[in-house]
């Protein structure tokens, strides 16, 4: 049964929440909104639709120190860091979270599973939000997402005129509500939740797609699609399905700490080898390397083209090379 | 929205086709229309079919004179069309030793500044359905009800504070030039800054710097940042980390913006690309404010024959950074 | 989470560093109970000295060496230069092992031919090393093995008189010019290969080495009729987790981390060029 959260009592939810650990959700800086960590006076924003930057740096954090080393003359000393935080993960949208479904088959499935990744993953509860009305960039209705359910979501969220409508979906949501329960109302008003929610599909047609690219790594069309990016990362750090990352050392001889951050297959450095060589030498290649393994590579492993239509890279390219333009150069449109 | 053919591209078409089609040019550098009436795009044309899609409107706001860069690599001649901004970053690229003169041709495009989705949405809310111009006027047609706004109000953050929309160099100027603009307000973000205390300035850019992703879409559209090996992917030394941390952050911005001291041309690219909404012009006009101050008025990009102030030495020079 | 997080490196102390050209020494490492993982021929593991950083090399030693671990290492940038500055006793991190190996299984009963060159010997000695321990397992051994010039030449105690001793074994050692001290065979490996008219049947040819000489190695054994199912090499990318998740060192949907490095030509050649 769902229960109603009145808009008057969110900041009291908020920081019941981050009491019990970090509390993620959309907070709102001047024109883009990021998912951030709950504090007084931060602004929450639950009508944004998609946020700036996707909330996978909940589970993939843009930085994650994994070990501290020390070294006294000849000794060697690596020590783990972990943390077991509760965290809570607020208003993620379905496409969202489907895209963190896609990760999971990676960092968590793949053999061996990404420790820190799971983790993660296991110490969140997440709260999705239903869409009510979509972004102009959403397409999600093109990969069969429905921008009103969250199945892997512990508990989903619907706005309403009065509130938010929580319902439980697993059993850590049911801890979570439990401890929500003294601002929760009993009588729900269901009467404004929109089920109905469709976005825009851009006229593509992706079924067989996938298959069609394995024959097409030389294609011609990787000879032009290239030409406008600049070669930058924007499209690979605010994609939800994107999580490249690097690993580097931060500290001096002593002591410091080795950590993990986001990388991006649009940079140059990303595959440059020892004496010079580089796979992927151009922008040309490393387009190619994008579109090819979000809508070919990982298809063929996973059986599903690895993006949700969140529209992220449609708002922030500063050339729209995004992922609509390569379907569509693709040849990935409705007929007729 | 319907599309609407503007006399503008009518003519800018024409232009550019007797050249394209001519041979005189193998490549023509435009725009065309993206997936939404508010994004214009890069356009590469080499035929009269890709010339059928070139537009020009409010929202060619990216810089083509960037790609010649690599373009000329493949192509003899190229032309491209160029904005005030575009025609300055052009010569910025000339000044670097980048392209050479006599490989492109230049359409000036007298520009009356790009309009910004975002302040479009913000003034006729999110479900904006089109924008109808009229000279000087916006009119915002929203689900509801028309609202008419002037133009100058609508524009990106960078044009509102451009003084000289008329390309400075050019081969052949499409339209009447609209002359050069004050803009008092120039410098005020700056003054602003320049008020608090270092302690507070550096909370300041701390924070804004903090949600910066390190994606270098500030870099790569820049008409300075055309070197081959920038200090960021160097080895040894290794100057730029890749920790999210305020020591990076810094090293990143504040070298980049030392590289553009008295190179930089102002034209907000970098602040304009930047995903994550980083005032990154804040920093760069505090430099050109600087160097105006100490060497004297300068505008970079408006004169290749000009020496940038930092590249030349006076024994008079001043030095107040070394006196303190 | 502990040695659950496959980034985790554990310690291992460096037992000695030979010098074997000029630009390249070989490491033998050991953990307190002698080797840290056990592992198969061709597998890589993850060596790093903070702050300095991490970079993957093959073990060059035999599984059945089961006191040390041993990485033969060229000198090309900052890992590598590091780890040539270390000395006996200092310990570093280590994690792995990594990648496929090997099909020693599928190579039962085959003859083998070996082709090498330079630094390219390091996976394919430690192969080498397990066919003559399991030497009843396997046919006639041929090795070929190449480099710039004599002082390029890795592990010359074993190419010039252990290995030769083998039974049922041959080596030919090959550098690219004539040089002073040099008595033996004199130009590159792929042409080498032909002029020894290797012929394909019941063999199984390996090849290691930079990729440029891998390619005309291939061309040259394609002229010498081995079938692409026959021919197994080791391709080299960029590497950071070793474990198929930081994405880098992909060809299609196949991980050279985690599906390599060993590839069969018949493999290859299924997969895109991008290496
Ligand atoms: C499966 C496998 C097995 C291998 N086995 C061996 C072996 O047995 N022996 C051996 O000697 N080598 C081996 N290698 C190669 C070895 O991994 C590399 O030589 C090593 O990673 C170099 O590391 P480094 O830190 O010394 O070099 P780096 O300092 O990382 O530099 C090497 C080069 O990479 C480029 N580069 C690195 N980082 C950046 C960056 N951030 N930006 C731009 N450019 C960059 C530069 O061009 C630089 O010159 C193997 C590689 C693979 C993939
Ligand atoms: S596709 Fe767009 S966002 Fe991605 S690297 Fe190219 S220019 Fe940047
Ligand atoms: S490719 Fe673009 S639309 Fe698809 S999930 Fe990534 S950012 Fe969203
Ligand atoms: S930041 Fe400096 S080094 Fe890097 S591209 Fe720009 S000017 Fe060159
Ligand atoms: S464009 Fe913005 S987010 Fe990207 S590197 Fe520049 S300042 Fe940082
Ligand atoms: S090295 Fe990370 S995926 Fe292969």
């Amino acid at each position: 049964m769902k229960k109603l959260l009145l808009k008057e009592k969110w900041p009291e939810l908020w920081a019941l929440l981050a009491h019990e650990g970090p509390l993620y959700l959309p907070v709102e800086e001047g024109s883009v909104v990021l998912y951030q960590l709950w504090q007084e006076g931060v602004k929450v924003n639950l009508e944004a639709v998609n946020s700036t930057v996707s909330p996978k740096d909940i589970f993939l954090p843009r930085e994650e120190t994994y070990l501290r080393y020390s070294c006294q003359g000849e000794m060697l000393d690596l020590e783990d860091v972990e943390s077991d935080e509760p965290i809570i993960a607020f208003a993620l949208h379905p496409c969202d979270l489907k895209a963190i479904e896609m990760i999971d088959r990676v960092f968590l499935n793949q053999d061996p599973p990404d420790a820190l990744y799971k983790k993660r993953r296991e110490n969140t509860t997440v709260v999705a939000l239903a869409c009510r009305q979509p972004d102009p960039y959403c397409f999600c209705g093109v990969f069969g997402i429905d921008p009103t359910d969250a199945p892997g979501a512990d508990v989903m969220a619907y706005l309403t005129e009065k509130g938010l409508l929580l319902e439980e979906q697993t059993a850590k949501g049911k801890i979570l509500l439990e401890k929500a329960a003294p601002l929760l109302e009993v009588e729900a008003d269901e009467t404004n939740i929109t089920v109905d929610v469709k976005t825009q599909d851009f006229g593509l047609q992706v079924e067989g797609l996938p298959e069609d690219l394995q024959e097409r790594f030389n294609d011609p069309v990787w000879d032009d699609l290239f030409r406008s990016c600049l070669g930058c990362g924007i499209c690979t750090y605010v994609c939800p399905t994107c999580y490249c990352f690097d690993v580097e050392d931060y500290g001096h001889e002593e002591g410091g700490e080795r950590f993990r951050c986001w990388d991006s297959c649009m940079f140059g450095h990303f595959t440059q080898m020892a004496g010079g060589h580089n796979p992927r030498p151009s922008r040309k290649e490393r387009v190619r390397q994008r579109f090819m393994h979000k809508l070919c590579y990982y298809p063929e492993t996973y059986g599903e083209i690895a993006c949700v239509g969140c529209g992220r890279c449609l708002r922030s390219c500063p050339v729209n090379l995004d992922i609509v333009q390569a379907i569509k150069a693709l040849g990935g449109e409705k007929v007729g | 929205m319907e599309e609407q053919i503007s006399e503008q591209t009518v003519k800018v078409k024409k232009a550019v086709s007797q050249d394209l089609l001519g041979g005189r040019i193998d490549l023509l550098l435009g725009w065309e229309k993206g997936h939404y009436w508010w994004q214009s795009r890069p356009l590469f044309a080499r035929s009269e079919k890709d010339l059928e899609r070139l537009v020009w409107d409010s929202f060619c706001a990216v810089n083509l004179s960037r790609y010649l860069q690599d373009e000329l690599k493949e192509n003899k001649k190229i032309g491209v069309l160029v904005k005030g901004c575009d025609a300055r970053a052009f010569n910025r690229l000339l000044q670097d030793r980048i392209v050479e003169r006599e490989r492109v041709i230049l359409y000036g495009l007298p520009c009356p500044g790009m309009l910004d989705y975002a302040r479009l949405t913000e003034e006729g809310g999110s479900d904006l359905e089109g924008i109808i111009e009229q000279d000087g006027t916006v009119i915002l047609q929203t689900k509801e009800e028309n609202k008419e706004m002037p133009r100058e109000e609508l524009l990106l953050a960078r044009c509102r504070n451009c003084m000289h929309p008329d390309p400075v160099v050019y081969d052949q100027m499409l339209f009447t030039p609209l002359g050069d603009r004050e803009r008092p307000e120039h410098f005020k973000a700056v003054e602003e800054l320049e008020r608090l205390s270092a302690d507070e300035r550096y909370t300041y850019w701390e924070k804004e710097l903090s949600r910066c992703l390190r994606c270098y879409a500030c870099r790569q559209v820049c008409p300075y940042c055309s070197c081959l090996e920038c200090f960021v992917e160097q080895k040894s030394p290794r100057w730029q980390g890749r920790a999210y941390q305020p020591s990076e952050n810094f090293m990143f911005h504040l070298v980049r913006a030392y590289h553009g001291t008295g190179r930089c041309i102002d034209c907000g690219e970098c602040e304009r690309v930047c995903p994550v909404g980083i005032p990154l012009m804040e920093l760069n006009r505090k430099l050109i404010k600087d160097i105006n101050e100490l060497y004297g008025h300068y505008e970079a990009g408006l004169d290749p024959e000009q020496e940038p102030p930092l590249l030349t030495y006076r024994p008079d020079d001043p030095a107040a950074f070394s006196e303190k | 989470m502990g040695k659950a997080n496959p980034l985790m490196p554990q310690t291992v102390t460096v037992l000695d560093i030979t010098t074997e050209t000029p630009d390249v020494k070989t490491l033998r490492v050991a953990g307190k109970e002698g080797i840290p993982f056990d592992f198969m021929p061709g597998q890589c593991a993850m060596l790093s000295v903070p702050p300095v950083g991490e970079a993957i090399f093959s073990i060059t030693s035999s599984p059945h060496c089961r006191d040390c671990l041993e990485f033969s290492i060229k000198r090309v940038g900052d890992v590598s230069g590091v780890l040539h500055e270390l000395v006996s006793g200092r310990q570093l991190g280590i994690r792995g092992p990594y990648g496929n190996g090997f099909p020693v299984d599928e190579m039962k009963g085959k003859d083998l031919l070996f082709i090498g060159g330079g630094i390219g010997l390091a996976p394919l000695r430690s192969l080498i090393g397990y066919c003559f321990a399991n030497r009843e397992e396997y046919g006639h051994i041929d090795i070929v093995y190449g480099a710039r010039s004599p002082a390029d030449l890795v592990r010359k105690s074993e190419i010039g008189e252990t290995w030769p001793e083998q039974p049922d074994s041959t080596v030919y050692l090959t550098v690219d010019a004539e040089f002073p001290d040099w008595s033996g065979h004199v130009g590159f490996v792929p042409s080498y290969v032909s002029e020894l008219a290797f012929t394909p049947e019941n063999r199984i040819a390996v090849t290691c080495g930079p990729p440029i000489m891998i390619k005309f190695v291939l061309q040259a054994l394609e002229k010498l009729n081995f079938a692409p199912e026959h021919v197994i090499t080791t391709l080299e990318m960029r590497m950071k987790c070793g474990v198929g998740k930081c994405g880098r060192c992909n060809l299609g949907s196949v991980y050279v981390c985690k599906d390599g490095p060993v590839f069969s030509l018949a493999q290859l050649n299924e997969l895109p060029s991008e290496y």
